[in-house]
């Protein structure tokens, strides 16, 4: 075969792609479109450049979900088309997918633009990028306004000061744009703007427009300014935003629609870092009390989730932080631990516990332990599963004795809800209760419940309960098994309810890891053979996956005289699944001795 | 085999009255009987003052008007209704007050005076402009939820009402009151229909249609946020329950454009109506854009094309029960279009109407087929069948063998005797011609499969 024989063949399929970018179905389009890149390398970078990319150009009114493949790949291309030098030819495709309607589209062709601006050199970004944004910022349609937005800070820092001053004219056209959409996209992107503006511009030129922005009349386009305000009082420093920003933020904190509050919440720790310590303390505490009485349940409950972070970020001596914490936030916080609104509970019961070790352990058993308590009797259970969830924070500052001291009954109450999930979450702390407590006092209190979650009648319930068995047993050690677990554990064994001596099993095997072999030939094993004459297949079956995985602790005497004879007679069960796993556990052991 | 001996041993465990596996409705049912008794208003009133009240306007002699206002400045105080036992004398007296109002614009000459207007508005934007409430459902369903109540209704319903009859006046003069109510005024109002009580939109239908007709200066400014509104919707939130209200004035609005239609008018429809079928809610509003959608094409016959394959370009492709929406829509077009703007797109309307009649969903097939009820439309299809045959035939001849429903074997069947009576030549040529047509395309799927092989290799290479 001659070099262009070959040549001639790896293009066939290639010309045949080509065409199926013209195909009626769509899938055969996307499929092609998503093989662009293989196109491309298989025509080379001449090729697509003069070819490829013109063509791409020229067919741009396909569906949405082709153009969003294309915009994707595009961003991608530099080395298909030659490298940096060329990257300007991929703007014009991306030009057009810019301006589509679909907005998962134009934001994807936004981002590929983005990326191709950092390959451009300062010449080539003033002669091709820059132009691009000018037009699409000049375009008839909102949608290409609204893309330019996301473009002026990719290009800025490269270009020569009057290109500069012309990129800000237009970036202020938009600001002020007629339409909302615009304005909004303005809102979200000045403060990434402001971070390569220089500073005296950022003061005389977007500042002001920044302002303008949060008093827009839109809500939506205020909500996003809001969010660009991290960013621009991070540059300003605290000095200038107290001089130049301020009132907009504090008008911010009281507007008229909730969502622009709840987003100043939603920012509120950040606003913190970056106006410092003195004008959190001079403004931002009045707010936040004020965010948290807001009438809004929706701004109440993002105000909520910040009670801790707002606290640990205090920048103060521990006194003043404690002080604040105490006098300004927590009266509050306790009115909200009685709000009507569940998720405004629930989003404070997620953080409140994180208080403890700002304020230490007086404060801690003064103050909030009643507040605990409130919650944990909660009607809501998301509220209680919240607080139980975090009872770690504040068993560090308080330690084990005090909490369960105070908190036991509540937790014994717990116990028994009619939430599988706040069960659950009840059993996952019981090891560390345990371990803490120590065995007689558990066994006083406790132990009653583990053995009654074994019989739980959700699954999940039963299965957490045998793997709390097992840490348990850990750390009592075997004695304790023997006298406190084996007994119930036999007594599952001839349960009437099949699930029961399912459960049966799972702790016999989860035991069979955290007591010596001994213990194991000596108590378990005769409870699970006895269960091989189950009249349930799914008993006996688990029977078998049981012997096999206690292998561990018997050797070829024990498996010979008691554990083989069980398993043959299993492997002859009438049922299929009963002999498959009899003559699975079989095999598996022999192999072992 | 063990699993139903399990099950005959054990009936499991007994069934606990707090099962945590309630099914959905249920919950349902219990969540929204908590939500409905709350209140969705939520104004942030500076503690208001308590009401004194006011002698009745049909007592006063002299100073009638002096005591109208009075009582519009009165009514200007909100209250706070989430709270049902707050204020409850004050919010009496507010409400006769109301209704004593509204007696009076109606029966009253000589009431609107130019002094008069700024009280009247002031009043009226006092009541009724307030951020709306975050929906207390984010997943709500229109179509099986029942939607959150405004909570101060008793009050709204009475200014609402008191608005149209000021309106409506026989004395009311725009040209004073279009000092007061501007485009500020009209854009706080648009954004009002976003409540989702469906009868305080009703009432902002009728107040902003009036405000169309009588206030010209004010038309395209209403137009063009109208636009917005539904540009934000479609590319951006998904969410305003008051499309089909804002559409609804619309179809009335388009009823009276001007021939012939403006650059504008027309760039509403392909940027705007038109998108507006992607949404999810379309069944919501459906009826009344498609309202809109056929008062254009009843304007101006050229737009036919570029509607059909605007929808077309929409058509959904997972969701049944838009695809029905769609086919009757096309139906209501079909009806209005002439055999000419016909010609031009029925290549694609039927390519997509063969893969309509195929698809598995029989509700979507039967409405399809549907269209051969349709005099109008079957006369269309018989003109041209020399073209829309060999469309629909290689699809209707399988369906007629192996659709599931009967009914759609049913309908398909006269389909295809209509077909044979109007062309029995071209209905055997297909009828022989659809075996060697099949093994074509099945041997051009299978070409375009090695083909795919062969590049993946060289794509490895």
């Amino acid at each position: 075969m001659t070099a262009t024989d070959s040549a001639n063949e790896a293009l066939y399929p290639i010309a045949v792609l080509i065409d199926e970018l013209r195909n009626e179905d769509v899938q055969l389009r996307l499929n092609s479109v998503k093989k662009l890149s293989t196109i491309a390398l298989a025509l080379g970078v001449e090729r697509t450049r003069t070819e490829l990319i013109p063509f791409l150009t020229d067919t741009i009114y396909d569906e949405d979900e082709v153009l969003l493949t294309l915009a994707e790949q595009l961003g991608t291309f530099i080395p298909l088309v030659g490298g940096d030098q060329f990257a300007h030819v991929l703007l014009p495709p991306l030009e057009s997918l810019a301006t589509v309607e679909e907005t998962v589209v134009r934001d994807k062709a936004v981002e590929s633009l983005r990326k191709l601006a950092a390959s451009h050199s300062p010449a080539d970004l003033e002669a091709h990028f820059v132009p691009l944004v000018r037009r699409l910022a000049n375009g008839d349609w909102f949608t290409s306004r609204t893309s330019a937005c996301g473009l002026f800070s990719v290009c800025y820092e490269r270009v020569g000061a009057a290109v500069k001053q012309q990129l800000r004219q237009h970036f202020s056209n938009l600001c002020t744009d007629d339409t909302p959409m615009v304005r909004r996209a303005a809102a979200g992107k000045i403060g990434e703007l402001a971070q390569v503006v220089e500073p005296e511009f950022v003061r005389s030129e977007l500042l002001p427009m920044f302002k303008q922005l949060m008093a827009d009349e839109q809500d939506s386009v205020r909500l996003l300014a809001v969010e660009s305000a991290v960013i621009l009082a991070r540059l300003l420093g605290p000095e200038d935003t107290d001089k130049l920003m301020m009132k907009s933020l504090r008008s911010a904190v009281d507007d008229k629609s909730w969502r622009v509050r709840y987003m100043v919440a939603d920012k509120l720790t950040e606003l913190q870092s970056a106006l410092g310590a003195e004008l959190t303390q001079r403004y931002l505490v009045e707010a936040f009390q004020a965010l948290l009485k807001d009438p809004e349940a929706e701004v109440r409950a993002v105000s909520a989730s910040k009670v801790r972070d707002f606290c640990v970020n205090l920048e103060a001596s521990e006194a003043e932080r404690t002080n604040i914490a105490l006098n300004s936030i927590l009266p509050a916080v306790k009115d909200l631990a009685g709000d009507a609104n569940q998720h405004v509970k629930s989003a404070l019961a997620s953080v409140v516990m994180g208080l403890s070790p700002l304020l230490g352990k007086e404060h801690t058993v003064e103050q909030l332990l009643p507040l605990f308590l409130t919650q944990l009797k909660d009607e809501c259970p998301e509220v209680r599963l919240n607080i139980i969830s975090n009872l770690e924070a504040v068993n560090s500052v308080i330690g084990i004795k005090q909490l369960s001291m105070s908190l036991l009954p509540a937790i014994v109450e717990l116990a028994e809800d009619s939430k599988w999930r706040v069960r659950l979450a009840i059993i996952q702390y019981m090891p560390l209760l345990a371990s803490q407590l120590g065995s007689q006092f558990f066994d006083e209190k406790l132990n009653q419940l583990c053995m009654g979650w074994l019989v739980d009648h959700v699954f999940a319930i039963r299965e957490a309960a045998v793997l709390n068995l097992r840490k348990l047993v850990e750390a009592f050690g075997s004695d304790w098994a023997l006298s406190t677990v084996i007994p119930k554990v036999a007594e599952l064994a001839v349960d009437t309810n099949y699930l029961h001596r399912m459960v049966c099993l799972f702790c016999v095997t989860e035991l069979n890891s955290a007591c010596p072999p001994d213990m194991v030939r000596a108590h378990l094993l005769p409870i699970v053979l006895k269960m091989a004459s189950d009249t349930v297949p799914n008993v006996r079956f688990k029977v078998a996956q049981t012997l096999q995985q206690l292998a561990a602790s018997f050797d070829a005497e024990v498996f010979e005289q008691q554990v083989k004879p069980c398993l043959d007679s299993l492997a002859g069960d009438a049922d299929i699944d009963v002999q498959f796993f009899a003559c699975e556990a079989l095999e598996a052991i022999r192999e072992k001795f | 085999m063990s699993a139903a001996a399990a099950g005959k041993v054990d009936g499991g465990p007994a069934k606990d009255k707090t099962d945590p596996f309630r099914n959905k409705n249920e919950l349902k049912a219990s969540k929204k009987a908590a939500k409905r008794s709350r209140g969705s208003s939520h104004y942030r009133p500076k503690a208001p003052t308590e009401l004194t009240q006011l002698p009745p306007l049909k007592d006063a002699a002299t100073d009638q008007q002096e005591l109208f206002v009075k009582k519009l400045q009165q009514c200007c105080v909100v209250f706070d209704f989430s709270d049902p036992v707050s204020d409850v004398k004050s919010k009496e007296i507010k409400r006769t007050c109301l209704n004593e109002l509204v007696e009076y614009v109606t029966v009253t000459r000589g009431v609107l005076q130019d002094a008069t207007y700024p009280e009247i508005i002031r009043m009226i934007a006092c009541n009724i402009f307030r951020t709306l409430p975050p929906s207390d459902n984010p997943d709500f369903d229109p179509e099986e939820d029942d939607p959150t109540l405004e909570a101060s209704w008793p009050h709204l319903q009475f200014v609402y009402e008191f608005f149209l009859r000021v309106l409506e006046s026989p004395d009311f003069q725009p040209s004073v009151a279009k000092k007061y109510i501007d485009q500020r005024f009209v854009l706080q109002l648009l954004e009002l229909f976003d409540s989702e009580d469906p009868r305080e939109r009703d009432f902002l239908k009728t107040v902003l249609h009036r405000i169309y007709g009588k206030f010209l200066g004010l038309r395209a400014f209403i137009r063009k946020q109208i636009n917005n509104i539904f540009l934000r919707f479609i590319y951006q939130t998904e969410q305003f329950n008051g499309v089909g209200e804002l559409l609804e004035i619309l179809g009335s609005i388009i009823n009276g454009f001007a021939l012939p239609l403006k650059a504008e008018h027309k760039q509403f429809l392909v940027k705007v109506l038109l998108p507006l079928h992607k949404a999810k809610s379309l069944g919501m509003f459906h009826a009344q854009l498609a309202y809109c959608v056929v008062q254009f094409l009843e304007k101006d016959a050229t737009l036919t094309e570029q509607v059909v394959r605007g929808l077309l370009k929409f058509w959904p492709r997972t969701v049944s029960s838009k695809e029905v929406m769609y086919l009757g829509e096309m139906e209501e077009i079909m009806d209005v279009m002439e055999p000419g703007q016909f010609e031009k797109i029925m290549v694609p309307l039927f390519k997509q109407i063969a893969k309509s009649v195929s698809s598995s969903h029989f509700q979507v097939a039967e409405r399809a087929l549907f269209f051969w009820n349709n005099e109008y439309v079957t006369q269309l299809i018989e003109e041209n069948n020399a073209v829309i045959m060999p469309i629909l035939f290689p699809s209707f001849y399988r369906i007629s063998r192996e659709h599931w429903n009967q009914t759609i074997v049913a309908l398909v069947y006269n389909v295809l005797k209509s077909f044979m009576e109007m062309n029995s030549k071209l209905f055997d040529e297909l009828t022989n011609a659809y075996k060697a047509e099949r093994q074509k395309e099945r041997k051009r799927e299978k070409d375009r499969e090695d083909l795919l092989k062969k590049f993946e290799h060289l794509h490895i290479k």
